[in-house]
């Protein structure tokens, strides 16, 4: 009798308390969010932890994701690149291109949706494609997993991330997001612009590179904000330089890539994609979905004489009767000048943003 | 040893049950009520949809693309509903706001059709992410080049040729924001439709009215586009003033 009362407390005490046992601690990840930006809304199922954020880092740089271990996120988001690809269009491991520029990483925390048409609602959701695309990375998750599995360093990191011993997609999709919610680009010259336009406070270091914008720079702001000029802020608005909409402006007159028309099926939509950042700019060339502009020259040319007619050309473009707002040589140069200012150094150069050792 | 087999069933039941206590049920409040205004865009008698065609009194085909616009300060007298409340039809649907409370002390709501100048100019940037006046929210409703909010937002196209041919070869936009252009909405006698624990009141907002006030007509042929601009006063004024007496109690 006296071995079945140790018996009974043992098992009372193992069944009792093995919650307790597997406890997992995670370090809470602070987002460096510049003062002007709005705070960004973190999904209640993925918050953001110093671990996750470090094994979403070394995801990104995986070439284990694809199926023959060759390419990786960042083969077609490269941070010199502001997270782009300088190729008009990104080449998958078989050697297919796609028929769309890879986008700019950059403050997607703050975005509605993702790709160039929309197609996913959340940046989880998106980091699941490229993987079983078969023109991109072609591998199945499933293998993915294999290989992480048997990764002693990977079981680890998914482990303190994550507090379990078996790894899965969507652990996997969660890290790359928490680390690519931690792009953030704010320290441009522009940044100083904007909060000197908006009456917002300059710190000393902002203060110093407000003393270093050009009048060219300001009056190309000022182009860049006409509606009698370039006309440019009714999509690259705010902090972000971005409105989160679908605009048809004004590439075709006859659309060969229908774009968000083609994922919600509404032909009002065809012709229509996803309005891009302009932060770092001078870094993310080619330019548009399709990559079809290898400078900002030509991009200026577009907007200034290239406007295409069409039954869904984004109403906002005015001037799009005429072809476009008709800027003069001058006014092109000081536009371009205050596209520059969209360049953030910090940013393209964040160790923290690299690949890991 | 019957009593130690008795200590032992008593002592372990206690260690269950403290053990266990994160597993207590937990007694949750009642489901909260929610006030639900919705706005349901009409064309004369039939309802709106964008990118649909409709004709006006001229004559013309006009096809509208976004309809948005802000009520903000929404209240009864001293009783507060919400600080703003953004109605985006493409994005939103019919539903302008959605909070907390009940219809007592809503019989009546005054709100402003727009954003007061008292926090029209504030950083978009630092409202609570919940308010609809966060940039983030707000997204292509606040403008970077005139700092301030678009208090309305309508866009389209029309086609002022009247050949047959769906060319719509006018753009229209009208981008109404600026302190002068503030209008008060006023509502009474309201009657707040039950649906279960919420309750909703149903708004319409006529865009046929819109274009054709009384003699406060808007001709899409020759006033199709006003971004508040200097220059831009009388019909800017016309734009708002037409889209206020275009909402009512539907």
């Amino acid at each position: 009798m006296k071995h079945l009362f140790i018996l009974l407390i043992s098992a009372i005490f193992f069944l009792g308390c093995k919650k307790d046992n597997v406890a997992h601690l995670t370090t809470p990840y602070t987002l460096k969010i510049p003062s002007h930006f709005p705070p960004m809304t973190i999904p209640i199922d993925n918050l953001m932890t110093v671990e996750g954020v470090e094994l979403g880092r070394k995801l990104f740089y995986e070439k284990k994701l694809s199926a023959d271990n060759t390419i990786s996120c960042a083969t077609c988001h490269a941070p010199s690149n502001a997270f782009s690809d300088p190729n008009q269009y990104s080449t998958g491991i078989d050697g297919i291109a796609g028929n769309r520029n890879s986008m700019a990483l950059i403050n997607l925390g703050w975005n509605e949706s993702f790709f160039w048409d929309g197609r996913s609602q959340t940046l989880e959701q998106q980091i699941i494609q490229p993987v079983i695309n078969p023109i991109e990375m072609h591998e199945q998750w499933v293998n993915v997993v294999g290989k992480l599995n048997a990764d002693v360093e990977y079981r680890n990191l998914f482990y303190k991330a994550f507090g379990s011993t078996e790894i899965d997609s969507l652990q996997a999709a969660k890290a790359v997001a928490q680390f690519l919610r931690t792009l953030i680009s704010g320290e441009s010259k522009f940044d100083v612009m904007y909060k000197y336009a908006n009456n917002l406070a300059l710190s000393d270091s902002e203060q110093s590179m407000y003393q270093s914008v050009t009048p060219s720079e300001w009056a190309g702001y000022d182009l860049f904000k006409s509606l009698n000029g370039a006309d440019c802020f009714h999509c690259h608005n705010g902090a972000l330089m971005q409105v989160q909409k679908f605009s048809n402006n004004g590439l075709d007159a006859v659309f060969t890539d229908l774009g968000r028309g083609a994922v919600n099926g509404n032909a009002n939509d065809n012709g229509k994609f996803k309005v891009p950042t302009l932060r770092n700019i001078e870094f993310s060339a080619p330019y548009m979905h399709d990559g079809r502009f290898s400078t900002l020259d030509e991009v200026i040319d577009h907007y200034s004489h290239g406007i295409q007619m069409s039954s869904t050309v984004d109403p906002l473009i005015e001037f799009a009767g005429q072809g476009g707002v008709q800027l003069d040589a001058q006014e092109k140069d000081l536009l371009k000048q205050f596209l520059l200012t969209l360049t953030d150094e910090n940013f393209v150069n964040n160790p923290n943003f690299q690949e890991p050792e | 040893m019957k009593s130690l087999t008795l200590f032992a069933l008593v002592f372990g039941g206690a260690l269950i049950f403290v053990a266990c206590k994160d597993d207590e049920v937990v007694v949750c409040e009642d489901n909260p009520n929610y006030l639900n205004i919705t706005v349901q865009p009409v064309f004369d008698a039939e309802n709106l949809y964008l990118d649909s065609v409709y004709a006006t009194a001229e004559g013309y085909d006009v096809k509208f693309s976004d309809i948005k616009f802000y009520m903000e300060d929404v209240k009864n007298g001293s009783s507060n509903l919400i600080d703003a409340a953004l109605f985006d039809y493409r994005s939103r649907g019919t539903l302008l706001l959605n909070t907390v409370g009940t219809p007592d002390g809503f019989g009546s709501l005054t709100a402003n059709l727009g954003v007061q100048s008292l926090i029209n100019h504030n950083d978009p940037a630092a409202f609570l992410n919940t308010s609809m006046l966060n940039i983030v929210n707000s997204n292509d409703m606040h403008w970077g080049w005139n700092p301030g909010y678009i208090f309305v937002k309508v866009e389209g196209k029309v086609d002022t040729i009247q050949d047959g041919i769906p060319l719509f070869n006018h753009n229209v936009v009208f981008h109404i924001g600026k302190d002068e252009n503030l209008q008060l909405l006023s509502f009474s006698n309201l009657n707040w439709q039950s649906t279960g624990v919420d309750y909703t009141l149903p708004l319409k907002l006529d865009m046929a009215l819109f274009l054709q006030n009384g003699a406060e007509t808007i001709d899409l042929k020759n006033e199709y586009s006003s971004h508040t601009a200097a220059g831009q006063e009388a019909l800017s004024m016309k734009v708002i003033s037409n889209f206020r007496n275009a909402i009512t109690v539907l």
